[in-house]
């Protein structure tokens, strides 16, 4: 990965890091690509392994329940009046 | 009902005050916890429970020591935790952990753990503070969780019982999310005994999780195999003094009638890579609900655009989160996902298959961790690479949901070392079974015994 497009990879995470970091963690980054490239020489034509375990599908139906302590939810957010607070969007 | 002041206490850095202090709140919830048997009928109901950092308990600071979750507290318990309570359970507190489990040291956080044989040494992580509850307190369970190797590892190197169940058994409702298909909740304690017990009552389904399954009927009743294999090429990551050390542990143990049995499997030798590339690809999206307006840690300034507000609030991420949310969000990204992420998911499938082969011909059993609890300054000079490489025991029951289970087997200068079992799925009591066996004729060793009853 060159500079310009991990500079570019730092924007789309939205992580904002010093010059000396950005450098650091580059070359950090590069070495841990370089050691998951050895999974390229595996001839593996297996299904993708999405769970570690095949588990059985387990639906139910949406049920609707009451959730009272509304306040205790609140408290983990800024408020006016009812709302939450964010940020502009 | 109990204080929760212990969480800082476990926080803290052990030294003599904090021994001191923890005592005197230990035996005020020991006399707290007699007065709730008492009430309940019985004596023996339940522990003392301290609770890993990243699942959630109700009204309870939790924030998997995230600065970007300071001050959350949960309006709800993590049903592992519901249900322990139900039966008489106290939870005394959080404990400390590597921040949303990225470590295996129990160096990424705040204050980072130190080991309770030697505080010069780590502790391991990431559930590093449920290792050390488990080694200095006498009358306790942990809740603990590992997604790579986060309960065995700090089990092995405090020399306690580190338990984790195979994928799905235990609902992961509650549990601050690293990697959602490796994530699980498992008990770490003094004795098989005790985890048995603590994992009676928190296994099995619930309707909050649609990948929480229970166990067979009979599965309580399984005893450990008699057959154990030795996985030979993984033995070659192993410090020499380690390796000695599980030669004589393998040989107490055919002494005991288990016949050991050498095997190689090596498709684990990808183990390390197709773990990281799926932990971090799962990390960086589960991240991304950090927008530091939902939960804990707040941006001060609402006036912000939204991609500005979004980038401040990541800012108080650790090193160790920022980095594994780059590598995730690179691994996911067009151009490169079908060579990393997709042929990691490939891999697993075919190292599973080979692995539960061989655990369904007998349990696996390996040292848990490549070396002696390393020094603190020696493991914070390690670079990230170097770090994720001491997984390498690890790895493979956590990538493909095995259950294993890590107990002391020596001792080297004053140091534990752990062995671990691994089972096939849903062999989590043949395990635990095994374990127990190992205690009829085996002490373990605990630098402290605080508040015993």
């Amino acid at each position: 990965m060159d500079y310009k497009e991990f500079e570019r990879l730092l924007k789309v995470c939205r992580i904002r890091l010093s010059e000396n970091e950005t450098e650091e963690m580059k070359k950090e980054i590069d070495e841990i690509l370089a050691y998951f490239d050895k999974i390229d020489n595996i001839k593996c034509e297996e299904d993708p392994a999405y769970q570690p375990i095949d588990l059985p599908e387990q639906l139910r139906e949406d049920v609707t329940e009451q959730f009272n302590d509304i306040d205790a939810i609140l408290a983990n957010t800024k408020t006016y009046r009812f709302y939450v607070v964010g940020p502009k969007i | 009902m109990i204080s929760r002041s212990i969480e800082e206490f476990i926080k803290a850095q052990p030294g003599k005050e904090y021994y001191v202090k923890l005592a005197e709140e230990l035996a005020k919830l020991n006399k707290e916890l007699n007065a709730f048997n008492n009430i309940n009928g019985s004596l023996s109901s339940g522990y003392p429970l301290s609770v890993k950092d990243n699942i959630c308990v109700k009204g309870m600071e939790t924030t998997a020591s995230s600065k970007v979750l300071s001050g959350y507290i949960p309006p709800f318990n993590a049903t592992a935790v519901e249900r322990l309570s139900a039966k008489g359970f106290g939870v005394i507190g959080k404990t400390n952990m590597d921040e949303f489990g990225f470590g295996s040291f129990g160096l990424n956080s705040e204050s980072p753990a130190r080991n309770p044989f030697d505080k010069s040494r780590v502790a391991g992580g990431s559930s590093s503070g449920a290792a050390i509850a488990t080694s200095i307190i006498e009358n306790h369970v942990a809740l603990a969780e590992s997604t790579g190797g986060s309960i065995a590892a700090p089990a092995s190197f405090c020399g306690v019982v580190g338990f984790t169940p195979t994928y799905g058994v235990v609902s992961r409702y509650g549990l601050i999310d690293y990697g959602n298909s490796l994530d699980k909740i498992g008990v770490m304690g003094r004795s098989a005994a005790r985890v048995r017990y603590t994992f009676d009552i928190i296994k099995g389904r619930d309707r909050y999780d649609a990948t929480c399954v229970d166990l067979p009927a009979g599965s309580e009743r399984k005893q450990a195999s008699k057959k154990l294999f030795v996985i030979r090429n993984l033995l070659e990551h192993v410090d020499e003094s380690i390796k000695k050390s599980f030669e004589k542990t393998l040989s107490k143990l055919s002494g005991m009638g288990f016949e050991i049995e050498e095997g190689e499997l090596k498709e684990l030798d990808s183990a390390i890579a197709v773990y990281y590339i799926i932990a971090m690809a799962e990390a960086s999206t589960n991240l991304a609900k950090y927008t530091g307006f939902k939960y804990g840690g707040k941006v001060d300034d609402f006036s912000k655009e939204y991609n500005e507000f979004f980038t401040e609030a990541r800012e108080k991420f650790g090193k160790e989160a920022k980095r594994r949310v780059v590598l995730g969000t690179y691994i996911r990204s067009a151009s490169v996902r079908d060579k990393y992420y997709y042929k990691a998911l490939q891999i697993r499938r075919l190292i599973g298959e080979k692995i539960s082969e061989l655990a369904r011909k007998g349990s696996i059993i390996l040292p848990t961790m490549p070396m002696l609890p390393p020094k603190i300054e020696d493991a914070g000079k390690m670079n990230p690479l170097q770090a994720y490489m001491v997984d390498i025991l690890t790895v493979p029951a956590n990538l493909t949901g095995l259950p294993h289970v890590s107990f002391p087997a020596d001792y080297i200068d004053g140091l534990p070392v752990g062995a671990q079992i691994i089972g096939a799925p849903y062999e989590d009591y043949a395990i635990l079974d095994l374990v127990g066996k190992w205690e009829e004729d085996f002490s373990y060793k605990f630098a402290y015994n605080l508040g015993s009853l």
